[in-house]
């Protein structure tokens, strides 16, 4: 139906996640017909990125650098280290603001059933990391599903013997939330995570 | 249409499209079954349907769709269990594991799923995790046309003896080692303990020793992933001590 070029354009636009043939058609056709300026810059930006961008070498975060921007910034605090999934995780807490130390980006978490074991998400160079750089306190962030509290379960037993301080966020109510609408799991985790108030 | 809802566990689960997660169930009337669940980050009274789909917790499901994968209709709670933790937990991956990779879809298994929600309420509970795990182990062959008796010597046709050495075959069951033969061998009197439910000591590592070449005959070459995870923790606290 298409033109060579144009129906391989359409078809690299459905790898993207969410992307069906409907609206890779759509997208292919609004670069070609009305934004030939947006499709040179995209094509360009997406080849450069594929080319440069990798692992940095302390956090596995994503970077062009060998080291990230983050673990490059001195006013950041080496003895802190926050073990997130993904990028988007640092994204998120970084857009959150008020965290100060640094990341270790596992690109996933354990999952036996996925074939994922610890030295697929880098927990070897994790424990080197923890080991050789005065990393004093871990704050575990992955995610609050069994996968991810297994992940943090199996660090908190790796790293027990190297006498850094280790802790998990809590979980429970999100703020702004009413308790009717929050799941039992989760307002479980709340009342067990409780914390002294006083004045 | 409305579909009844059925107890059930969630096994696994992974991304799928935008917001859709393609879940691996286990359930009570269907057994294992592959199910799509849309629109999970939606919020709604009790909790959204994304927060209560977790492992090791009882669900009821509505499942509608006749071809492999069916399509979630309905979640709800299926009563509170505590969460899984620490090695519990890690013991509760390997379960699923087994699950996922020695059941087929479609394939009621009512049996199994008793003895599923009986070993996930003893780690819930804190109980030794080994017993437990078993315990499980066992009946999950046994479901599953493996059956093999811990006291029974399968060749002779005569019951184990207490006194005696015995060696285990999968597939045939136990015999007694002929004196004089190499290979790993379970002494009659650990066997007759294990038999009886008593899983601790040497009974307990003889049992775990027969239950992992049973389950080796059946999960082939590919090896359990979440058994790494303790065999290389143990490694770790050998080193330490």
């Amino acid at each position: 139906m298409f033109s060579p070029a144009l129906e391989a354009l359409v078809d690299a636009l459905r790898c993207l996640p969410g992307v069906g043939p409907k609206s890779a058609q759509r997208m292919a056709l609004h670069l070609l017909e009305r934004d030939r300026e947006g499709a040179q810059v995209l094509a360009l930006a997406l080849g450069e990125a594929a080319e440069r961008v990798g692992r940095c070498q302390r956090c596995r975060n994503l970077t062009e650098a060998p080291v990230c921007a983050i673990c490059e910034d001195p006013r950041r605090e080496a003895a802190v280290l926050c073990v997130v999934e993904t990028p988007a995780d640092v994204l998120a807490i970084e857009q959150a603001g008020g965290y100060r130390g640094r990341y270790f980006v596992l690109m996933g978490h354990l999952s036996p059933i996925d074939g994922i074991g610890p030295e697929d998400i880098g927990l070897d160079r994790l424990q080197t990391l923890v080991q050789e750089q005065g990393v004093e306190e871990v704050i575990l962030a992955t995610n609050p599903t069994a996968e991810g509290e297994a992940t943090a379960w199996y660090l908190t037993d790796l790293l027990a013997a190297d006498g850094v301080r280790m802790s998990r966020i809590a979980h429970g109510v999100p703020l702004g939330g009413e308790l009717e609408y929050v799941d039992g799991n989760t307002l479980m985790h709340a009342f067990s995570g409780r914390l002294p108030v006083s004045r | 249409m409305q579909a009844s809802l059925q107890p059930a566990y969630l096994l696994h689960r992974r991304p799928y499209r935008e917001s859709s997660q393609l879940l691996e169930l286990f359930t009570a009337e269907h057994g294992r079954v592959g199910v799509v669940a849309r629109g999970l980050r939606r919020r709604s009274r009790g909790g959204s349907p994304g927060a209560l789909l977790q492992p090791f917790s009882p669900l009821l499901v509505g499942l509608v769709g006749r071809g492999e994968l069916k399509t979630l209709a309905g979640v709800e709670s299926g009563g509170g269990l505590a969460p899984l933790r620490g090695d519990a937990l890690l013991s509760g991956l390997y379960v699923n594991e087994l699950l996922v990779r020695l059941l087929h879809r479609d394939d009621p298994q009512p049996a199994v799923f008793a003895s599923y929600a009986t070993v996930l309420g003893a780690l819930a509970d804190a109980a030794p995790v080994e017993p437990a795990l078993r315990r499980f182990e066992g009946e999950l062959l046994e479901a599953l046309g493996y059956a093999f008796a811990l006291d029974h010597d399968a060749l002779a046709g005569t019951p184990v003896e207490a006194t005696r050495r015995y060696i285990f075959e999968p597939g045939v069951g136990l015999r007694a080692q002929r004196p004089g033969a190499a290979g790993t061998s379970f002494a009659g009197e650990d066997l007759l303990r294990a038999a009886a439910g008593d899983f601790t000591g040497s009974a307990g590592r003889a049992a775990k020793g027969i239950l992992r070449s049973a389950l080796r005959e059946l999960l082939g070459e590919r090896p359990l992933r979440s058994r790494q995870l303790f065999l290389r923790r143990r490694e770790r606290s050998r080193e330490g001590s």
